[in-house]
Parts: C-alpha cells; structure tokens; sequence
C-alpha cells in the first residue's frame, strides 16, 4: 500500500536528483546525454569518479556568492518575521477568542488560497513607483516615499505574504491544544498575560515552532515566484539564479550545482525538523508509559 | 469594561487594520488597475474607466484555454494523487514497519529540493519517457507537488481515529471493509479533506514545472501569467489576476472551518 507514491517519488525525484548530482559530477551519459548534448560550457568528468570542476567554478564566481548572500539574508529576516507576525496572530487568537480574533486569523490565512505568482504581481503594483503606497504618501505630503518593488526588501515582504499562513494555522494549532485548564490556573496563581504566554503557551508549543521555522526556511530557500517577480535583477536569490543559469544561460550543469547547494542548506534545516520531531515522539510516549 | 480589555480591543483593532492593509491591500489595489483607462501618479483614482482588459482578456484564445486547462489539470492532479496515495497514508496511520518513518521523510524531500532545480534534472528522464509537451507530462509534474499533503494529512488523520471505536464495530460482527467505510473513512473525512484541497491549491498554482514540461501545448493561468506580467498591458494582468482569484476566494468560503481544524498542522508532525 505504501509502494505507489514511493515509487512515483523514486522515479520522477530519486533518480533524476541522481542522475542530476552525476551531471553535476561531469557524468554525461545514460540520462544525462540528452541534456549534456544541449548544454552550454560543460565540465566533463576527469576521474572515475567525476569533477569537482562546475562545483569550482560556481562556488568562487561572484554572482553565485553575491546570490548566496542575499538567499540566506532574505531567508532570515522572512523567517524571522514570518515567525513573529505568525506568533502574534495565533496568540492573538488563543488569548482573546472574539470575532476581531476570528478575523485576524482569516486575514492572515487568506494568501493560502491564492497562487504565488497573483500574490506577487499584486505586491508588485501595490509597491511599486506609481503604487497605493507612494501614491498614498504623495496625498499626505511625501512626495519621495520609498518603493520596494524591485528591491531585495519587496522579496522580503512578498515571501511574509505567502509564508504567513501556514505559520498561523501551525502555531495556531499548536497554541489551541494547550488546555484552557493551564491556563486558568497560571492566571489563578497570579500570572499576568505576558507570563502566562511565556512560561505556559510558548514552551508547549515547541514541537509548532519548529514546523513553522524549518517549513518556511525550506520555503523560502528554494523560492522562485516572489524573488523573480518582485526582486531586483541582481543579486537574485538563488532560485532565480538557478533558473537564469538553465533557461537563459542554458548552463544547466551550473544550475544543477546550485540546486545541490540549496538542497544542502535546506537539508541542514529538514534533519533538525525530524530530530525535534523524534524527540518529541520520544518524551510523548515516556510520559505515557 | 476595565483598562486592560479596552487596551486589548484596541490592540486587537490595530493588528487587524494593518494585517487587513498588508494582506488584502495589493489585491484590492490591482481592482481599479483593472477598470483604468488611463492613471497618470500621483492621481488617488485613475483619470477614466474602460472595460477593455476585460474584453482584450475575454477575446483572447490563449487566455481563455489557460482558463480551461487550470481547471483540467487540477482535478485530475488531485484525484490521481488520492488515489496513489491514501492507500499508503492508511498504511503509514496503521501499520508499523521496518524503514516507516524513514519513508515518510523521503516523500518530504521532494519538498526539500528546491522545485526549479528538481524540474531541471526531471527534463532529461522527461525526454526519455517521451513526457515532454504532453497532457501527462504535466499531470505528473504537478502531481509531485501534492504527494506530501496527500500522504502526511491523511495519514495524521487516519492515526487519529480511535482503534477501540473500529474495534467495537468489529465485535459487533462488521468486517474490515465495513468498519473501514462506516468507521474510519468518516472519523478520518476532514483531514482528507483538507489534504484534497491542499492539492487543489498546489496542483492548481504549479507554474515552473507546468512552463517547462507544457509549453507551448498546456497554458494553465500561473504560467499564462508569468509572461502576461512582463509582456501584456498593466490592465490585462490586473483582470486576469482577478479572475484567478475568483476559485480560490470560492473555495476559501468553502472550506475556512475544515482549515482552519488544526488538521495541517496534526499532520506535520511526525510520529
């Protein structure tokens, strides 16, 4: 019964991100030889093993660093806002319980819903020179307001658009299976609200928090719709790089090196997700033993 | 009402105001983009009305079969991704074999890879399978992008309904097949219903992998509006980004409450 999506995901994902990383290597037969008969500027493999060629020349280049940079800057601070923006709409949420609590969380989940690509054209007119917010500005005296459009900032915003939802539904979650019990009895034992959020709500959600952080960095590490759409045209984040150097470049080895160094970044952060996870399994069934 | 709540309501009027204009903002913003004749900065309202983008975007054969196509290629998606996969999500919730959490980890790493990168190394298996600019083709690509909500939600699901509930259905004399129709398939409804939905919206907002396997044969909207952004007339993408929103906003409604459950975030934890 578990077989068939394994097997889709072993065939369309396992052996091309395979055949992918020995592309990378200077492999160039079996799979690879339609792809290596097209490419442009190729490194072939000089040991049994391969080269580590593409791999050099990729990691010294500048843009590539200059990319990296800006993949992991944009990628903290989207984080980081995401989590807090996300915490306090769910906490929002969990301390106070009326409809403006209800709206809040429908406003926050609302980009779900709505195809990244409409997500980003909209921010890109929303921000742009002529957009509501300068125009805005303009009809309240201040003629030289920022935009963000084209901006590594406007990347940042965009990915806060589409990345906020799932933190709010995670967090929220999380923050609703705390009993009310607990809760009340903090508050009986004196507790004022900020206390009761950090000694009660936060550390039982935990498991939550993790979900939120390493999905939205994995998220936003391997983005392409918002930096393409709303970003500058360099740096770009790597995504965009990643597909320059493939669709436009027609470098598809210097791609598929950039690839693997998205997907070591966002490994890095998926194994500290399954640890929390077993952890957490772990204690769940000491305690109930 | 004492000084806390009524600092608590304002904070509350506050968050909601500014979430409301950071959310909702630049979509209602694209609205008048879409009835503008033309809008000179730094006028608050553009100087006449048309509804020329709309008839541009209506008289367009192109646009109108990337309409179409969405809305083929999403349904098939989400049914062929049922079907492979709730099997195996059952099988996850209540069987325990050798290698199990192991397995549920690999079908995150599609997640993991970033897509473009993924699609870039899928090209050559796709030329090979003769994939390319093919109905399937496509269908595969964007099935690859539902397999985790369609395995992990209703897997969490499953595991959630009680065993001594399907248990005292057997002691009542039903078998496995009633007990599982009549006991767990409802027990387990809204967490699969979430996980059909999540697949909807992926299968339906897929673009990357959609251009590069599809075009120029299969349009859908998002990638009909990768190049209606950089190559068509502000007005036209305003309309076009409209009525993209229209099944999602439909859907939105719909399904807020199954949501909004707690069931994507069950589902997300590993066990």
């Amino acid at each position: 019964m578990v077989l068939p999506p394994l097997l889709v995901v072993a065939l369309f994902v396992g052996i091309p991100v395979v055949s992918g990383v020995l592309y990378t290597l200077g492999h160039f037969g079996g799979l690879n030889s339609v792809i290596a008969s097209i490419g442009l500027h190729q490194h072939p493999a000089d040991h049994w093993w391969g080269t580590l060629a593409a791999y050099r020349e990729v990691l010294t280049s500048d843009t590539f660093l200059r990319s990296l940079t800006v993949t992991v800057e944009v990628t903290l601070a989207s984080v980081v806002a995401v989590f807090a923006l996300g915490l306090a709409v769910a906490l929002y949420a969990r301390m106070s319980g009326g409809r403006t609590a209800r709206l809040v969380t429908a406003l926050a989940v609302t980009p779900l819903f709505l195809p990244a690509v409409i997500g980003s054209y909209a921010i890109l007119t929303f921000y742009a020179g002529d957009g509501a917010l300068t125009t805005m500005a303009h009809a309240l005296g201040w003629s030289s307001a920022p935009r963000l459009s084209y901006t590594t900032w406007g990347v940042i915003v965009g990915q806060v658009w589409t990345n906020l939802p799932f933190a709010v539904l995670v967090l929220t979650s999380g923050l609703a299976a705390v009993p009310d019990a607990l809760i009340e009895a903090a508050r009986d034992a004196g507790a004022r609200p900020a206390q009761v959020v950090l000694r009660v709500l936060l550390p039982m959600t935990s498991v939550p928090a993790v979900i939120t952080a390493t999905f939205t960095t994995i998220a936003v590490l391997g983005s392409f719709t918002v930096p393409y759409l709303v970003g500058p045209t360099a740096p770009t984040m790597l995504g965009v790089q990643l597909a320059n150097a493939f669709q436009s470049f027609n470098q598809p080895q210097q791609s598929l090196v950039t690839a693997v160094v998205v997907f070591a970044l966002a490994s890095v952060v998926g194994v500290a997700y399954v640890r929390s996870n077993v952890r957490e399994t772990r204690r769940a069934a000491s305690v109930t033993r | 009402m004492t000084a806390a709540a009524v600092v608590r309501r304002a904070g509350g009027a506050v968050l909601a105001a500014l979430l409301a204009l950071f959310i909702l903002g630049p979509l209602l913003w694209l609205l008048p983009h879409a009835f503008a004749d033309t809008w000179r900065y730094p006028d608050l309202l553009p100087q006449g009305w048309t509804l020329r983008w709309w008839t541009a975007v209506a008289d367009n054969p192109d646009l109108v079969a990337a309409v179409r196509w969405s809305f083929v290629f999403a349904p098939v998606v989400t049914l062929l991704s049922a079907v492979i996969c709730l099997p195996a999500a059952y099988a996850f919730a209540r069987r325990d074999f050798p290698g199990r959490r192991f397995f549920l980890v690999a079908l995150f790493s599609v997640n993991a890879f970033p897509k473009i990168g993924l699609y870039a190394a899928m090209a050559s298996l796709f030329y090979t399978l003769n994939l390319m600019t093919t109905f399937w083709g496509v269908v595969v690509v964007q099935l690859l992008g539902t397999v985790v909500f369609m395995t992990w939600l209703p897997a969490a699901a499953f595991a959630a309904v009680p065993r001594s509930l399907e248990e005292a259905a057997r002691d009542a004399g039903a078998g496995p097949l009633t007990v599982f129709w009549r006991v767990t398939l409802p027990l387990a409804r809204p967490g699969i219903l979430v996980a059909l939905i999540m697949s909807f919206l992926a299968a339906f907002d897929e673009a990357q992998g959609t251009l590069l396997v599809g075009a120029p044969t299969y349009t859908t909207m998002p990638t009909a509006m990768y190049s209606m952004v950089t190559n068509y007339p502000e007005g036209v993408a305003a309309v076009f980004s409209l009525l993209l929103s229209v099944p999602s906003v439909l859907l939105m409604l719909g399904v807020r409450r199954h949501i909004m459950g707690g069931h994507l975030a069950e589902g997300f934890q590993l066990r």
